[in-house]
């Protein structure tokens, strides 16, 4: 055998391992695993478009090597390209971002009468039942923090979220009332740090900011009176890596990353001890996504926008709280619960302000 | 399928050569061996959309058709005949599938100028390569007529030229008469096939690693509102990366998967951001479908022997009618009119350019500036899109107040530090077809572990379009 | 040019592999009943799934539950008056097996997937709301205002 001919086999041998290496390896798992492989469902179903789309997808996102060589390889591509897969923008000093937050500052969006008739259709349906809405857009972390994201903002910029203002302009317009948070935090960011690095969602100061100005709002606009529940502060230190972080799905990632500490304030009844607690009889109903959800149901529970607010507030609050789902899922959730609604004099709707595109199906007109 | 992925890389290909090999005999020369090429094209091709096979049989069973009646009618009418029917059942099928969709858009446009609502006749979906599988047809029945190659031997040899999966949906567009002997009699060597393989990783990689990267900046660029002068020339040369890295890739792959198959795949691209005018750029890029349109139609035509006039006049039909070819889309009509313009006027000067006398980088660089302002137009969506993207190139649009952010989306260090790479390989003039004809211990060492991370690469990709795939 | 390729012997030892490969693949269906499925909620069926209502949401940031137009083939367990209930699935997307987290734990099954046509035993609760407190992508919101049940559990079925 030539000395050519032993060079050709090798490479035609090795291109031919990977292949078939790779190949043969999952049915292999699959039947040692006792399963059926799954290279044979694509017999399971009829070979329509969808049907072959979802098996190729399936194929790919549930081999074994895929998902033992992706973490290693996005660590790889973080260390060396500040690269975090596809949800996830390195931003400078350590903070991350959602790349849909950014996006939606970047982008077109073309969706503003469809989110207007939303707003403006709950809003009608509320006032018939003389219930107070309080519209509150919770600026994306890039829209305060665009410098920490790119090098070309000066300090000292102007609003970077075009599309929220003139939403918050036309629903004023239209009649339905808002809190401009980005007016506030702008205010306030270069003093406090109002999100977290690596996190999409607001910090303890920045939530609790939030929550400051939305209790003074209602009552500013005498929609609430405030109640006789004393609430007290327990500090409590929580670390963690933030949901940006973990998008990028890579255990290695978070291994060469310390998590972020943070230190909440939990509200705890005064008269007995426990941690602020909903109720479903108050006069105030608050609608929102993960912005509500972080340190309220997650750790430390009880320190979140809704224990905040009932504390300025000093009256428990009924929520309904999902994460992504504050365009349209909230609505249908008090649609399917309108006993909710008994007794009700407000209601406060937070959404994070990428959501008024990128929202989970959509801004729907929801009958309640 | 497209062949960066999962399902191709470690399903199909492998399936694919074990059947090919593993084919016993013929009586007749790669008879099997041509029928499981033919088998395995049509499971190639159905993946896309299963009911798009019967479209392209049908296709090839006129065609087939009609090149028999052309061989073996000794009258000339009836050859003639014969030829009209397979072009204008070719060019139907690719008018209804390709254009109606856009015909009936423009009609709406029309009656919306009349004040009547827009009109919904059909909802036509462009069988995926179906621009290519036509244009070879053609060859075939044109190639016959022409008496530059016999007809194939069978329906079966022919239907396999025509599906022939390594170059089905984006080309190298092959014509019959350059291919049809090596249905007859090809050689498998261990050489050609390990050449096909270093052809093969060198073109994944270049898909993968380079074009996909260039592909997100371009994306993220001209998706933005109001990008700013600076940010709209990285992301057009972004797009020009893209696309080049992105179809000379799956040219290359297409190369090398018919060379682990016997066959040997014209060279479609020749360094193209090297070119020093316009007539150098269609001589080195995409180069079976320029070489292609020339034989095809640009000579039908006339070509250059009816006068200067009519030379332009054919020049500019050529161009629009390869410009209509990529797409039923303006954008597409007025970058094929742009370069005929550009090459109506080089022929007016000799085939030379109007920066002939300065220096050969200055004239590559010019070159490549006058193609990149035709991307811009080959990737917006609209025409006035394209007007909104040039008036950012050339500060004529006041930037949004969130374009500020997109330098910190596109200048990232593993971007910038990419895109490098890809100028500098666009303008060095080896090429991996020629680069992957010897095969070398070297070359092995470097291309080996290339595959296995342009593979893990492809596994956290979610970015991973192939460009011409919607022509 | 080379050496052309003699593969006879490679052809019969893949040829071997495959059929071994394809031999050890054929085992019996699994059983649909398992101690959760039948003691988990208050109503247990085995049923068709009838429509999957446009794509799942390729939401990997977010956790959803969505709901599924299921005929029921039998019941079990428990009560039904209709023959189609609505069925709401926490992340569809995700193994039955693997599908349950810190915040979901009384999901599960062996199921793998989703699938249009497919039998089901299930194991259910309703309203959901009472058992889910997250997004519930309900594309009958606007048609159908019964209860919708939360699967508990979800296995392969077989027809009764």
């Amino acid at each position: 055998m030539s000395k050519k001919h032993i060079l050709h086999g090798f490479l035609v041998a090795a291109f031919l391992v990977l292949l078939f290496g790779v190949g043969l390896s999952q049915p292999i798992l699959d039947i040692v695993q006792g399963e059926r492989p799954q290279v044979l469902e694509v017999f399971s179903a009829p070979p329509t478009e969808k049907n072959l789309r979802a098996y190729e997808k399936e194929m790919e996102d549930t081999s074994t090597i895929v998902q033992t060589v992706r973490p290693y390889m996005q660590y790889a591509h973080f260390l060396g390209l500040k690269d975090l897969g596809k949800d996830v923008l390195a931003g400078r000093d350590g903070w991350y971002f959602y790349k849909p937050d950014v996006q939606f500052l970047i982008e077109p969006w073309s969706g503003q009468e469809q989110v207007l008739a939303a707003i403006r259709a709950f809003h009608d349906t509320l006032a018939a039942q003389g219930i107070q809405l309080l519209v509150v857009p919770a600026p994306g972390k890039p829209s305060i923090y665009p410098e920490k994201f790119s090098a070309r903002v000066q300090p000292g910029h102007g609003a970077v979220s075009r599309h929220s203002r003139e939403m918050l302009a036309r629903l004023v317009e239209a009649g339905v009332d808002c809190v401009d948070l980005f007016t506030l935090f702008e205010q306030n960011s270069a003093t406090t740090s109002l999100y977290l690095k690596q996190d999409t969602h607001w910090s303890p100061e920045g939530m609790r900011l939030a929550a400051q100005e939305v209790a003074a709002d209602l009552q500013r606009r005498g929609w609430v009176t405030k109640g006789a529940v004393k609430y007290m502060f327990k500090p409590v230190t929580i670390e963690r890596h933030g949901d940006v972080l973990r998008m990028a799905r890579s255990p290695q990632i978070l291994a060469a990353i310390p998590p972020e500490s943070t230190t909440c304030k939990q509200v705890v009844r005064e008269d007995t001890g426990q941690p602020y607690e909903d109720s479903a009889d108050s006069d105030v109903l608050v609608l929102g996504d993960s912005f509500l959800r972080i340190y309220e149901r997650d750790e430390p529970h009880a320190a979140g926008f809704t224990a905040h607010l009932a504390q300025q507030l000093g009256m428990p609050l009924t929520t309904i709280i999902n994460d992504g789902g504050a365009s349209t899922l909230v609505r249908q959730e008090l649609s399917r619960k309108p006993q909710l609604l008994q007794n009700k004099k407000v209601v406060v709707w937070e959404f994070v302000e990428r959501d008024l595109r990128f929202g989970t199906e959509g801004w729907q007109v929801v009958p309640l | 399928m497209v062949f960066s992925s999962y399902i191709f890389l470690f399903c199909f290909l492998p399936l694919a050569l074990l059947g090919y090999y593993l084919l016993p005999g013929s009586t007749t020369p790669h008879g099997k061996r041509n029928f499981f090429l033919l088998c395995i094209s049509y499971v190639f091709y159905g993946w896309s959309n299963p009911w798009f096979i019967l479209l392209m049989l049908t296709a090839t069973a006129i065609n087939y058709f009609c090149g028999k009646v052309i061989a073996t009618a000794s009258v000339e009418s009836t050859r003639k005949t014969a030829l009209v029917v397979s072009i204008v059942a070719s060019l139907s099928m690719l008018g209804f599938f390709k254009y109606f969709m856009f015909f009936q858009s423009n009609v709406s446009l029309v009656m919306g100028l009349f004040g009547a609502g827009p009109v919904h006749w059909l909802n036509i979906v462009l069988p995926v390569g179906i621009s290519f599988f036509v244009f070879q047809g053609l060859t075939y029945t044109i190639d016959i007529y022409r008496r530059e190659s016999p007809p194939a031997r069978n329906f079966f040899d022919f239907a396999a030229f025509v599906s022939l999966f390594p170059h089905l949906v984006a080309g190298p567009i092959l014509r019959y008469n350059t291919i049809e002997s090596q249905f007859r009699d090809r050689t498998h060597t261990l050489e050609k096939f390990a050449s096909g393989i270093l052809l093969f990783i060198l073109g994944f990689a270049k898909k993968i690693i380079l074009a996909n990267t260039a592909g997100q900046v371009a994306s993220a660029v001209f998706a933005a509102e109001g990008p700013g002068v600076m940010d709209a020339w990285f992301g057009a040369a972004a797009y020009a990366f893209q696309i080049y890295f992105d179809f000379s890739a799956y040219s290359d792959m297409a190369i090398g998967l018919g060379r682990m198959f016997g066959f040997e795949i014209i060279k479609n691209f020749n360094a193209p951001y090297l070119s020093d005018s316009i007539t150098d750029f269609w001589r080195r890029w995409h180069i079976s479908l320029s070489t292609f349109l020339r034989d095809y139609l640009y000579i039908p035509l006339g070509g250059n022997q009816k006068g200067s006039r009519r030379t332009y006049v054919n020049l500019a039909i050529v161009m629009l009618l390869g410009g209509l070819w990529h797409g039923a889309n303006w954008t597409f009509i007025v970058w094929g009119a742009y370069h005929g313009a550009l090459l109506a006027f080089e022929r007016w000067r000799g085939k030379h350019s109007v920066y002939e006398r300065f220096p050969r980088p200055f004239r590559i660089a010019i070159t490549f500036v006058l193609v990149l302002f035709s991307w811009v137009l080959f990737r917006a969506d609209t025409i006035s899109e394209a007007g909104r993207y040039f008036a950012a190139m050339f500060g004529l649009m006041d930037p949004q107040p969130g374009s500020a952010l997109l330098a910190g989306e596109i200048y990232t260090q593993g971007r910038l530090a990419l895109m490098l790479v890809c100028g500098l390989l666009a303008v060095q003039p080896l090429q991996a077809y020629d680069w992957a004809k010897e095969v070398t211990w070297g070359k092995v060492a470097m291309v080996l572990p290339l595959f296995g991370l342009a593979l893990a690469t492809m596994f956290v990709e979610a970015f991973n379009p192939f460009l011409y795939f919607q022509f | 040019m080379g050496r052309a390729l003699n593969w006879r012997t490679l052809r019969v030892a893949l040829l071997c592999l495959g059929i071994g490969v394809f031999a050890s693949c054929s085992k019996g269906p699994a059983s649909d009943v398992d101690d959760k499925v039948t003691t988990l909620g208050d109503t247990e069926v085995t049923a068709q799934l009838e429509e999957i209502k446009g794509e799942f949401a390729d939401q990997t940031n977010y956790d959803y539950a969505f709901v599924m137009k299921y005929k029921v083939l039998k019941v079990h367990r428990g009560k039904l008056d209709t023959d189609t209930i609505y069925v709401g699935h926490y992340n569809p997307l995700t193994p039955r097996a693997t599908v349950a987290d810190e915040r979901v734990k009384d999901v599960g099954g062996t199921l793998k997937k989703f699938r249009v046509g497919d039998i089901h035993r299930m194991a259910l609760a309703a309203p959901m709301d009472d058992f889910f407190m997250g997004g519930i992508i309900n594309r009958y919101f606007d048609e159908y205002k019964g209860p919708v049940y939360w699967a508990h559990w979800t296995n392969p079925g077989v027809k009764p």
